[in-house]
C-alpha cells in the first residue's frame, strides 16, 4: 500500500477542501504513546483517553506491556494523577523496571482475586483510575460492551490484553491492535480504529 | 463597730497592695487521725514489669495490660512507663477474700511482673520496684516495712538521690527520720509530699484509667432474618446511631465488626475495613451491603451486633460546587472510596500497591505494599525527591518476575544452551553478574542474560555459578 505522505501528487490531492478523510473526525483526547512511529499512525497522535483498547498477542512476553510504559509514566507523574490499576496480571509486576521507565509506583494498584470483569468495571466506572489494564483469556462480547460503557462513565481508558485468536470475534473496542515480534521490536497491526484503515507499524525498543 | 465602718475597713484591706513575693511554700500540715483512718481503708496493688518489657509502643502495651487488670477492679491507674496500680479494697468481698483475689492477680501477672500489696499506692510501687512481692494490709506496720528499702525505689531525680547519698541517706527509713521543714527546704516540697504519700500522711489521688471509647450496639429483631438484605435493613437504625455517635465526637472509624448470631451455629462475622476514617451511615451501609452479598447464612439470624474499631480524628470535607469528576472537580476524592469498595468485595489482601526495597537480589527488590493514598500536594514533594539514578543498565530489567525461578532444560546437542518450549534460546545480552546476599544466608551468585525465543518473546534467564551450572527462567520482558 502506498502511503499518502510519500507520494507528492497524492499529497496535493489530499489538500482539496472537498475531500474528507476518516481520521479528520472530531478530535479525541489522547495520551502520547512515547513511540513516534506509533503516534503518527494512531488517530489524535496517541492512545485514546476514552474507550476500550484491545491488545491481541499470540503469547505473553512480546512487549505488550513495554508498549504502555511511556504512557504509564506520563499518566502517573502528572500532578492530579489517579490510580493505574492492574487487574489480575499473569505474573508478578517487577517494580525496578517500572521505576526505570519513570513510572511512579505510588499510583499503581494491583488487584487479584479472580473477579476481574467486576473489578475492571468498577475501576473504569468509579472515576478513580487514570487507566485500568486487565488480562482476559475468554470474554463474551456483552461483557466487553459493559466495559466499553463503563469507560465512558468514568472517563478512563480500559486496556484488555487478549489472545490472538480473539481477532475474529466482534468487539466494541475503540482500538484493536495485534502484536507480533520483529527483531529488536514489535510490529503492531491495527485491526480496528476510528479513522484508520488497516495498517501496521513497527516499534523498536530503545537499546 | 457599726456596719458602715466594717465595710469601709474591709474595702481598704482589699485595696492594700499585694506582697511582692509570695511566702515560701510550706510543707503540708500533719493530717488529722480521722483522715488517716479513712484513707487506710484503701488497699493498693502495684504491678511492676521489668525495664524493657514493653519495647514496642509502651503506652499501648501498658493500656492493654490495664484492660486485663480492669476485670478485678474499676480503679486501675497507669504508672508509665511500666507499672500499674490497682485499688483492691472494693473488690475483696466480690472475689471471696483477699487471698483468692491475690492468687488470681498472681496467676495473671506474676509470670512477667512483680505484684505487691500495700495500703498506699506509692508504698505498693516501692515494694514492687524493690522486687518484694509482699502483701501488707496492716497500715501500722507500713513504716517499719518500708524503712529498709533503698530510696532508689521511689525513682526520684538522680540529682536529689546523689545529694541525699552525700549526707548519708540511702534508705526510706533514713529519709523519713530527717526533719520535715529542713527536708522540704533542701530537697524540695515535692519530695516531701512523696514521702507523706508514701506512708499515708496525706492523700494520693490517682487518675483512673479509662479504656478507649468504641461504639457497640446490638439489636434483636422480632423475627429471625433469613437473608442478608433483611439484615442490612434491620441494622439501618443502628448505623444511624453510629453516625450520630461519631458526629457528636467528630470522629470516624476505619474498622467495623458485624456479628450475626444464630440459634445453633457459631456467629457469622463480617469485618469492614475502610481506607480513611468514615462517619457517614449511608457510605458504611453501601460497603456493608457489598460485604454481606458474599456472606452465606448457615442459619437464620437471631441477633445482630455492631462493634466499631477505635475512633479516629475525622475531618469533614467541604462540599464542592462541581460534582465529582465534572470539570475536574473533586476527581481525587473518589480514590480512597474506590479502594474501599474493592476491598469490601474482594478482601483487603486482594488490593495491593507496589514498592521497591533496597538491594540487588531480584526476588527481594519488588514487594507488595498497602496502597497509600497521598493527596496531590503531599505527592509533589515525593516526585521532586525521586531518585532516578538506578544502578542497572537500561532495558535490562523485566516487567514480569516469576516468584520462583523455573529451571530450564539443556539442549542435547552439547552446545550448553538452555531450551524453552523444546527450542534453544538465543542470548541477546549479558552476562550481568549478580553476586550478593552473603551476609544473611540467602546469597545468590548468578549470571543474568536477556534471551529471545523463536516467537520473539524476550526472557530474563540466569545461570547459577555453582558446580551444577543450571539455567533458570526468572522473568519476562512483557
Amino acid at each position: 500500500m502506498t502511503r499518502p505522505e510519500s507520494n507528492p501528487q497524492l499529497q496535493q490531492l489530499l489538500q482539496h477542501p472537498a475531500l474528507w478523510r476518516g481520521r479528520s473526525i472530531a478530535p479525541q483526547a489522547t495520551v502520547a504513546t512515547g513511540y513516534a512511529a506509533l503516534d503518527a499512525v494512531l488517530p489524535g497522535g496517541g492512545w485514546p483517553r476514552l474507550g476500550l483498547i484491545e491488545i491481541l498477542t499470540a503469547q505473553q512476553g512480546l512487549g505488550e506491556l513495554q508498549l504502555w510504559l511511556p504512557a504509564l509514566a506520563q499518566l502517573t507523574t502528572q500532578p492530579e494523577a489517579r490510580w493505574c490499576a492492574f487487574i489480575d496480571p499473569p505474573f508478578e509486576l517487577f517494580a525496578p523496571a517500572f521505576v526505570m521507565a519513570g513510572v511512579q509506583l505510588d499510583r499503581l494498584l494491583v488487584i487479584r482475586e479472580g473477579q476481574s470483569l467486576w473489578a475492571m468495571e468498577q475501576a473504569l466506572r468509579s472515576g478513580a483510575c487514570d487507566i485500568a489494564l486487565t488480562w482476559l483469556s475468554r470474554v463474551s462480547s456483552p461483557a466487553l460492551r459493559r466495559l466499553a460503557l463503563a469507560t465512558e462513565q468514568g472517563r478512563a481508558p480500559g486496556v484488555v490484553f487478549r489472545p490472538a485468536m480473539a481477532e475474529h470475534e466482534s468487539s466494541p473496542a475503540a482500538l484493536r491492535v495485534a502484536l507480533a515480534a520483529v527483531p529488536g521490536g514489535v510490529r503492531l497491526r491495527i485491526i480496528k480504529s476510528r479513522g484508520v484503515s488497516r495498517d501496521h507499524v513497527d516499534v523498536s525498543w530503545a537499546p | 463597730m457599726s456596719r458602715v465602718q466594717r465595710t469601709a475597713e474591709l474595702f481598704t484591706a482589699l485595696q492594700a497592695p499585694l506582697p511582692q513575693s509570695l511566702p515560701p511554700r510550706l510543707p503540708p500540715a500533719p493530717p488529722t487521725p480521722q483522715l488517716r483512718r479513712a484513707r487506710h481503708a484503701e488497699l493498693w496493688a502495684a504491678v511492676q514489669w521489668p525495664p524493657g518489657q514493653f519495647a514496642t509502643d509502651p503506652p499501648a502495651q501498658l493500656a492493654q495490660q490495664a484492660l486485663l487488670a480492669q476485670r478485678y477492679t474499676p480503679r486501675v491507674s497507669l504508672e508509665p512507663p511500666d507499672a500499674l496500680l490497682l485499688e483492691l479494697r472494693g473488690s475483696v468481698r466480690l472475689f471471696g477474700g483477699l487471698q483468692p483475689l491475690l492468687a488470681q492477680l498472681q496467676a495473671l501477672f506474676a509470670a512477667t511482673a512483680v505484684v505487691a500489696l500495700a495500703p498506699t499506692p506509692l508504698a505498693a510501687l516501692g515494694f514492687a520496684r524493690a522486687g518484694k512481692s509482699c502483701c501488707l494490709t496492716d497500715a501500722t506496720r507500713l513504716v517499719s516495712r518500708l524503712s529498709p528499702l533503698p530510696l532508689r525505689c521511689l525513682r526520684w531525680p538522680e540529682a536529689s538521690l546523689q545529694r541525699l547519698a552525700a549526707v548519708g541517706v540511702s534508705t526510706i527509713g533514713e529519709a523519713l527520720r530527717l526533719p520535715r521543714a529542713g527536708f522540704a527546704q533542701r530537697f524540695g516540697a515535692d519530695l516531701l509530699q512523696d514521702l507523706d504519700q508514701l506512708v499515708g500522711r496525706c492523700a494520693h489521688p490517682r487518675v483512673t484509667f479509662v479504656a478507649t471509647e468504641r461504639f457497640s450496639s446490638r439489636c434483636e429483631p422480632s423475627f429471625e432474618l433469613t437473608d442478608t438484605a433483611r439484615v442490612l435493613h434491620t441494622i439501618a437504625p443502628q448505623l444511624q446511631q453510629l453516625e450520630q455517635f461519631l458526629l457528636q465526637r467528630q470522629r470516624g472509624i476505619t474498622a467495623l465488626l458485624l456479628r450475626l448470631i444464630h440459634r445453633r451455629q457459631p456467629p457469622t462475622q463480617c469485618v469492614l475495613r475502610l481506607a480513611a476514617p468514615e462517619h457517614r451511615a449511608a457510605r458504611i451501609a453501601v460497603l456493608l451491603q457489598s460485604k454481606l452479598q458474599q456472606v452465606v447464612l448457615a442459619e437464620p439470624v437471631r441477633r445482630c451486633e455492631l462493634r466499631s474499631g477505635p475512633l479516629l480524628a475525622c475531618a469533614a470535607d467541604s462540599t464542592q460546587l462541581w460534582q465529582a469528576g465534572e470539570h475536574g472537580g473533586g476527581a481525587l476524592t473518589q480514590m480512597p472510596a474506590f479502594l474501599e469498595s474493592l476491598r469490601a468485595r474482594l478482601g483487603s489482601a486482594a488490593v495491593q500497591g507496589l514498592c521497591m526495597a533496597a538491594g540487588h537480589r531480584p526476588e527481594l527488590l519488588s514487594c507488595a505494599t498497602e496502597p497509600v493514598w497521598q493527596s496531590a500536594s503531599a505527592r509533589r514533594v515525593a516526585t521532586a525527591v525521586r531518585d532516578t539514578s538506578l544502578p542497572w543498565p537500561a532495558g535490562r530489567r523485566p516487567l514480569w518476575l516469576l516468584p520462583d525461578p523455573r529451571q530450564l532444560p539443556l539442549a542435547v546437542d552439547g552446545s550448553g544452551h538452555p531450551l524453552w518450549r523444546q527450542l534453544p534460546l538465543q542470548l541477546l545480552a549479558g552476562p550481568e553478574r549478580l553476586e550478593t546476599g552473603w551476609w544473611d544466608g540467602a546469597d545468590i551468585c548468578r549470571d543474568y542474560y536477556v534471551a529471545a525465543d523463536g516467537q520473539g518473546a524476550r526472557l530474563w534467564i540466569f545461570r547459577e555459578r555453582d558446580a551444577y551450572r543450571r539455567w533458570f527462567l526468572h522473568g519476562y520482558f512483557g
